[in-house]
């Protein structure tokens, strides 16, 4: 149970990544409903570095549940594995964070 | 952390001590490191929801604010969110190994930095709109 919840956890912090990475790639609201219809260029790199995190996350989090047997055994000691995911996919996932929030940033100077 | 003061399958065990990462100690209780991770994950998705905010303020809503108010709030909300990305690693790292040396767990500021940084952003962003 306590690796069922803890995945669970892990999958609604990638499904805020993605809403967060798409709210930033989406056009500036203007009144009355207009759209820009800017190019969004400048925001796509960060957009797809991050997604390009995400799917790394994705398949490692797969891979190890089912190397597990659903989050119910890590041979090297017989109990759940602890943690689910490896400590790099923490770095990963933050790293992913950090630069989304980096990109916010400097895309209000670059306007 | 709280969860399960007995573990079924005994406290700090022998058997997790080659996977340590280089720490010394032994492996705590799997419950607790799962309960370690489940916090790190929260904290970026609390750092999610800030960046989401600082997006809105800087690039999303037009806000009838000044320009430097405006910048304010979104560099603050970035500001707390890269600081909680680059700290909540570290500190499940730290929670880690506290645990395997079976020592007591380590406080952290991010709490009330998160807290007094969000009440401020409030504040300017009621500010921001009688203002405007």
């Amino acid at each position: 149970m306590q690796a069922e919840r803890t995945l669970l956890a892990w999958q609604r912090t990638l499904i805020v990544l993605v809403a967060v990475a798409l709210l930033y790639l989406r056009d500036p609201l203007l009144p009355g409903g207009v759209q820009t219809g800017g190019d969004p260029l400048n925001r796509l790199f960060p957009v797809l570095a991050t997604l390009a995190a995400l799917g790394g996350l994705i398949v490692h989090l797969r891979r190890r549940w089912r190397s597990t047997e659903h989050g119910l055994h890590d041979d090297r000691t017989g109990r759940p594995p602890a943690p689910v995911a490896r400590p790099w996919a923490m770095v990963l996932v933050s790293a992913a964070a950090c630069l989304l929030a980096v990109a916010a940033a400097v895309g209000a100077f670059a306007g | 952390m709280t969860e399960g003061n007995e573990p079924s399958g005994g406290g700090p065990t022998d058997a997790g001590a080659q996977r340590s990462g280089g720490s010394r100690g032994v492996e705590p209780d799997y419950r607790f490191t799962l309960a370690n991770e489940r916090t790190f994950l929260a904290w970026i998705r609390t750092a999610l929801a800030l960046v989401a905010g600082a997006v809105a303020v800087l690039h999303l809503v037009p806000l009838n604010w000044e320009s430097g108010l405006r910048l304010a709030v979104g560099f603050a909300l970035t500001g707390l969110a890269i600081v909680i990305t680059v700290y909540a690693p570290l500190r499940w790292l730290r929670v880690q190994k506290a645990m395997r040396r079976d020592q007591a767990l380590p406080m952290s500021a991010l709490p009330v930095i998160t807290a007094v940084g969000v009440a401020l952003v409030c504040a300017v962003v009621l500010l921001g709109n009688y203002w405007s």
